[in-house]
């Protein structure tokens, strides 16, 4: 994410905010024009979080998105994060997707949320708890975002089936280099995903996916020899992955139920996701010949997660995830393991405002030096503005 | 020579639908709400139609779920209230379905609320105020002559989509606006003794209804729209029925009824849930039940 000065990132600010004056009662043509405030206090960290310990801005987000004519639509959605007295302003989407190919067809092109398995095409203000689950922060650098072109399809079937391909940059998802030697593909990262959905009676719906991601820049590089020092100064504040590979295959499922269908009071989600990540150790040659030779398992993250909207004024939610991770040390891997159980209240005084308070138990073997945590976090998350729709 | 041109103009009809109805193979059509379904129905019978939500679900808070994103590729038509109250989700299907046709009001995509004069517009909109509709009060399908001109623009939709079935169509539309003409006049008759009648009332569900036949809603047990009953709320509502001119207290069959017990139970007044739609309670089977069914509901208390 590119740094710049404050007066810079509130000039920016301003720019997008001052349209709104000629679309002063957004409709579904005129630009929709919106703010996200996420403010936090947490007291100590989670790794490979984008939130740091104490007082902190999360993703304090900036959406502009219309229809651009008959043919386009557009979007941009700048984030604002604050770190260490400094400001930071990122660019996490800004692109078009055509509305009017024929056959269920569209493509997306530009910076865009990959839609690689279920949370990931969701903005992060939209869940449940303040954290990505650990699988993602490992794997996908919270959630990933990138320069590329998608292509998507979608079925003329009752059972709503949808599949497409995406092409990326791979800026974040590259393995580390320590050394700056390493020459990286420019198009590092392509995905396929398939998802499938449906009712199940008045009451229920489902949305089941599978996704692959073929990273070229995955791969470790060999001579990674003090790689625990460096590794342990990273962790404070990343949008990369940490833990990446060559292959990564994701399957995941979301049901949601409320009474008679009707959400308005009640509902439940319960989702879940199971990430492998193969073919992250360094190929044979390519510096210690051992390494590639070495027996290492995959690395592997899942969680199950359940949220319940007691009433239109509070929601409630269970997370339990895990990931087991490899880390090179020299010539040989290190298996580590983190454990999250997690538990979140969330009080929404009307659609547009929630405060959030979330306790995370975090278990660790290798990990950073966790052994047995625990995480208070108290968050709000605000819309203001015309906020787009939210995804399933 | 005098030729009843009535009779030659029925005979043209029935010559060109039972012609045309071969040659058509009807609609698919996608409606967001049962109202707009049923009146698809009267108008192009051989419309496949499908709705999206039901009477008891809240139109406001629809998902964006994976079986309407299906429905929603398939349809060559999508029917809805408008003035915002599908903003929160039929966007994100119109984005995810991929179906140009249904993308815009010039093709296949069709508001009630822009061919007709809605309630309660608004200057300038604040989320302070909870979440209201600048383009005016969007649950216009109690207003029968509103649904007139609905079906009249409706018609024109249908037939810009489906030229071949023209004849079928303004036979279709000249029916129903014949049916409806004659009930309107019934359910202003029955409706008579409702007149100046005061109730109180969860959300504007029932503006129109109430405008229709005279009634008033003198308090909503939303503090503000889209917000739940508070209980601070819901007491200055209990000093608001100490006048003893509220008649019941009412509430749309995807309501919940809770605030309205409580305040029913306090301040000694019936509670009655009435059906928002066709498909609302066992009686409202169509938009002419509908009509009936409410307004003998409200006879009743």
């Amino acid at each position: 994410m590119k740094t710049i000065n404050y007066h810079a990132a509130y000039a920016a600010a301003c720019a997008l905010i001052s349209t709104s004056t000629w679309a002063e009662s957004p409709t579904l043509t005129n630009p929709a024009i919106s703010a996200v405030l996420d403010g936090y206090y947490q007291n100590t960290e989670r790794p490979m979080s984008e939130r740091v310990e104490g007082f902190g801005l999360g993703h304090t987000e900036l959406a502009l998105s219309a229809n651009i004519d008959d043919m386009f639509y557009g979007k941009l959605t700048a984030v604002v994060e604050s770190h260490e007295g400094e400001t930071e302003l990122g660019l996490e989407e800004g692109f078009i997707q055509t509305l009017a190919m024929p056959g269920g067809f569209s493509i997306r092109a530009g910076r865009f949320l990959s839609d690689v398995g279920y949370l990931n095409n969701q903005h992060v203000h939209t869940d449940s708890f303040s954290d990505r689950p650990a699988a993602y922060r490992a794997f996908l650098g919270s959630h990933y975002f990138d320069d590329g072109v998608r292509l998507n399809y979608v079925a003329a079937t009752d059972l709503y089936l949808a599949m497409g391909i995406e092409a990326f940059k791979g800026d974040s998802m590259r393995a580390a280099d320590e050394h700056n030697e390493r020459e990286y593909k420019e198009l590092g990262v392509y995905t396929a995903y398939t998802k499938f959905g449906g009712d199940i009676g008045a009451n229920g719906s489902w949305l089941a996916g599978l996704s692959y991601m073929r990273n070229e820049n995955g791969r470790l590089t060999a001579d990674e020899h003090e790689s625990d020092e460096h590794e342990s100064e990273e962790h404070e504040h990343s949008h990369s992955a940490q833990y990446t590979g060559e292959n990564t295959y994701i399957a995941d499922f979301v049901y949601k139920w409320a009474p008679n269908g009707n959400y308005k009071y009640q509902h439940l989600t319960l989702s879940g996701e199971y990430f492998k990540v193969t073919d992250f150790t360094p190929l044979q040659g390519s510096g210690e010949a051992n390494l590639g030779t070495q027996n290492v398992d995959d690395q592997q993250g899942w969680y199950l997660s359940g949220v319940y909207q007691l009433s239109p004024n509070w929601s409630t939610g269970l997370r339990y995830g895990e990931v087991d991770t490899q880390e090179m040390h020299g010539d040989h891997f290190h298996p580590q393991k983190l454990e999250e159980t997690e538990l979140s209240l969330a009080w929404h005084n009307s659609h547009f405002s929630t405060v959030r308070l979330q306790y995370t138990n975090q278990k660790g073997t290798n990990f950073d030096g966790i052994e047995d945590d625990n995480v208070f976090t108290l968050q709000y998350v605000m819309t203001l503005g015309a906020h787009g729709a939210h995804q399933f | 020579m005098h030729i009843n041109s009535n009779l030659v103009k029925v005979a043209a009809l029935a010559l060109s639908m039972g012609y045309s109805s071969l040659a058509n193979a009807g609609l698919n059509i996608f409606a967001c709400e049962p109202e707009y379904a049923a009146l698809v129905k009267e108008l192009a019978p051989d419309a496949k139609i499908y709705s999206a939500t039901t009477a008891l679900q809240d139109p406001h808070q629809v998902q964006a779920r994976p079986s309407l994103i299906a429905k929603m590729r398939q349809a060559d038509l999508a029917v809805c209230a408008g003035a915002d109250l599908e903003v929160g989700w039929l966007p994100m299907l119109q984005m995810k379905s991929s179906n140009a046709n249904v993308r815009s009001t010039d093709h296949g995509l069709f508001f009630a609320a822009e061919h007709v004069d809605t309630l309660d517009k608004l200057e300038s909109v604040d989320r302070s105020m909870g979440d209201v509709h600048a383009l005016g009060n969007p649950h216009l399908h109690f207003s029968p002559y509103r649904m007139l001109e609905v079906a009249k623009a409706l018609t024109v939709k249908l037939i810009s989509l489906d030229p071949d079935s023209q004849d079928q169509y303004q036979a279709a539309l000249k029916v129903f606006s014949h049916k409806w003409s004659l009930a309107i006049p019934d359910w202003e008759a029955k409706a008579a003794s409702l007149k100046g009648k005061k109730v109180i009332a969860y959300h504007s569900s029932f503006r129109y209804l109430f405008d229709w036949i005279g009634m008033e809603q003198v308090g909503d047990l939303e503090p503000k729209p889209g917000l739940p009953p508070s209980s601070s709320h819901l007491a200055s509502l209990l000093k608001r029925t100490a006048t003893g001119d509220v008649m019941a207290i009412i509430v749309a069959s995807y309501q919940s009824e809770r605030g309205a017990n409580w305040l029913g139970e306090r301040a000694n007044l019936p509670v009655k849930v009435l059906p928002m739609s066709v498909g609302g309670n066992e009686q409202s089977q169509d938009l002419f039940s509908l009509y009936d069914s409410v307004i003998d509901l409200l006879l009743k208390i």
